[in-house]
């Protein structure tokens, strides 16, 4: 171990109790991680009064800093919505998925994961996965069995699939941004914003650089006459709004109605 | 258990004897090896709280595997990593919610330190109890196995007064006394109308329960808390829930039905509505 006892957080069962939730969702957004940590106080120290998200986690954290986990805070790439993992930081695989899938499966999620980052949108069709069926290390799979595959990648929210599409989903770039870096360095895009993975995005169409959507509608807020800040033309997509948690929570849209801004404007 | 403000890790390493790396003792861990002064406890967090005691005679060193002379020739760092390895490994067993095979810990994460396993596997096992409340209790001696247990003791009592949602056992307690009520099982539709009346919901994710459906059919099953069964001469086919064996070995009908009739008069379900349902029919 590590020794950094010296700025070692304190656990307690509410944490303990936190890190087994999360750990069992797997990926939960920033409104229900508030909602498990004042369940976790409530049922083991009610007395208490509640961290405030930030430092609970960074608490947390310091006591995981020595097995290489953290909990990780993360961004939709399609609404900016936070997002919280999880982590293992020393693995570069997708060993995490190892527990659940078979060989075969797992290289199919390596083949549409390639795909994806190949593509311009940061989407790979059902067809064009499907069709490396027979490329598959393992077991042989069928077609058939790939596409119920790859439904299992989106219950497990590995995958998000859209019209027949699939990208990314928050909690695979979280979990596996640093392993597709250092595996794909080539293909990989990132954001001239943030500088972090990007799946999907905005791209000007003058010098190529690259935005995810968040990141372009913090940038571009409020701003009338959008400009790319690499070359200065002008910015030729739709600005979408900054993510807002009270106005979303007001106005009572559940996740599933919500129409979320596909991006095809690269 | 210890309460909140719970002292940081420990710092020093387990007993080791000094004439070498143990060998795995057919027990296997929890306890320590069989020539350790440690011998006599069971407990994991004794072990702990004598270690902390012990610590204090050696030098202040946050080095975790200073008392092993043997060490040299194999790095800390090396040693240290594979206690993170393990962990990481064990974290993800214990989402599948089955026993882990001594074998398979060897095979997948150990390798070429098999003589270190108690070493490591002591470690992580302490890790995870401390940082995770996740205890790993050997099935049987000679089986070598290893089960998940949780630590967190939530009691009868303690789930009670929790107004935001139930807590996970509280659930399976109200389960289970719903099926004692009926007799000795409920249909799966029945259930399924009572828990949306507390608003779980089938196909819905909740923010504590995850997919119930998963927890009920799978998770509680494989833990042999219930069991499903189809009814038989259904088309399409249709199924029950009853008590499965560990249910009946930690509870018993009396303590379940005591504790919903407390839940009852405290009024923090919706208990008009549920109860209606179940005596209703």
């Amino acid at each position: 171990m590590q020794g950094s006892t010296r700025r070692m957080g304190v656990m307690t069962d509410v944490h303990r109790r936190f890190l087994q939730l999360l750990m069992t969702h797997g990926v939960l957004e920033e409104w229900d991680v508030k909602r498990l940590q004042r369940h976790c106080y409530k049922v083991h120290d009610r007395n208490a009064t509640v961290d405030k998200l930030e430092d609970f986690i960074n608490n947390i954290n310091s006591v995981l800093e020595s097995l290489y986990i953290e909990i990780k805070r993360g961004v939709t790439e399609d609404d900016g919505r936070p997002i919280y993992a999880l982590v293992n930081l020393a693995t570069t695989s997708i060993s995490k998925m190892a527990t659940d899938f078979a060989e075969n499966e797992l290289d199919l999620f390596r083949k549409a994961l390639e795909l994806i980052i190949d593509s311009e949108t940061g989407f790979a069709s059902s067809t064009n996965i499907l069709n490396l069926v027979d490329q598959l290390k393992g077991k042989k799979m069928r077609k058939k069995e790939a596409e119920q595959v790859l439904q299992k990648f989106v219950q497990n929210k590995w995958l998000i699939e859209k019209e027949g599409e699939f990208t990314l989903h928050g909690r695979a770039i979280l979990e596996m941004e640093q392993y597709i870096r250092e595996t794909y360095p080539d293909a990989v895009k990132i954001c001239n914003i943030c500088h972090s993975l990007l799946i999907q995005g905005q791209s000007c169409e003058t010098c190529g650089i690259r935005m995810h959507l968040p990141c372009v509608a913090k940038y571009f807020q409020s701003n009338a006459e959008p400009r790319c800040p690499h070359c200065n033309d002008y910015w030729p997509h739709e600005i979408p709004e900054v993510f807002d948690p009270e106005k979303e929570r007001e106005s009572g849209i559940s996740k599933s109605n919500k129409k979320s801004l596909r991006s095809r404007q690269h | 258990m210890p309460a909140a403000g719970m002292p940081p890790l420990p710092q020093s390493p387990p007993e080791i004897p000094p004439q070498g790396p143990p060998k795995i003792s057919p027990q296997g861990p929890p306890q320590s090896p069989p020539q350790s002064p440690l011998n006599s406890c069971s407990s994991p967090l004794l072990w702990t709280r004598l270690d902390e005691e012990s610590s204090s005679e050696e030098e202040e060193d946050t080095a975790t595997w200073q008392a092993l002379p043997e060490s040299e020739s194999l790095p800390r760092y090396a040693l240290d990593e594979k206690v993170a390895e393990l962990v990481q490994f064990l974290l993800l067993r214990y989402q599948t919610k089955e026993p882990v095979p001594k074998a398979e810990m060897l095979t997948t994460v150990i390798k070429k330190y098999n003589d270190y396993f108690p070493m490591i596997f002591g470690k992580a096992h302490e890790l995870i109890e401390l940082i995770f409340g996740i205890a790993l209790t050997e099935m049987d001696p000679d089986n070598h196995s290893y089960f998940f247990e949780d630590l967190l003791g939530l009691t009868y009592e303690g789930s009670l007064m929790d107004d935001q949602g139930m807590p996970q056992n509280c659930l399976l307690i109200l389960i289970l006394s719903m099926i004692s009520i009926k007799g000795s099982c409920v249909p799966e539709e029945v259930l399924c109308e009572v828990l949306s009346a507390i608003g779980v919901c089938a196909g819905r994710e909740h923010f504590i329960y995850g997919n119930p459906r998963k927890l009920l059919i799978i998770d509680w099953v494989q833990r042999k808390y219930l069991e499903y069964r189809e009814v038989p001469n259904n088309a399409p086919p249709r199924y029950e829930f009853l008590w499965g064996p560990r249910a009946h070995s930690e509870a018993s009908k009396r303590k379940v039905l005591e504790f919903l009739a407390k839940y009852h008069r405290l009024g923090d379900l919706d208990n008009t509505h549920v109860f209606s349902h179940i005596s209703g029919r």
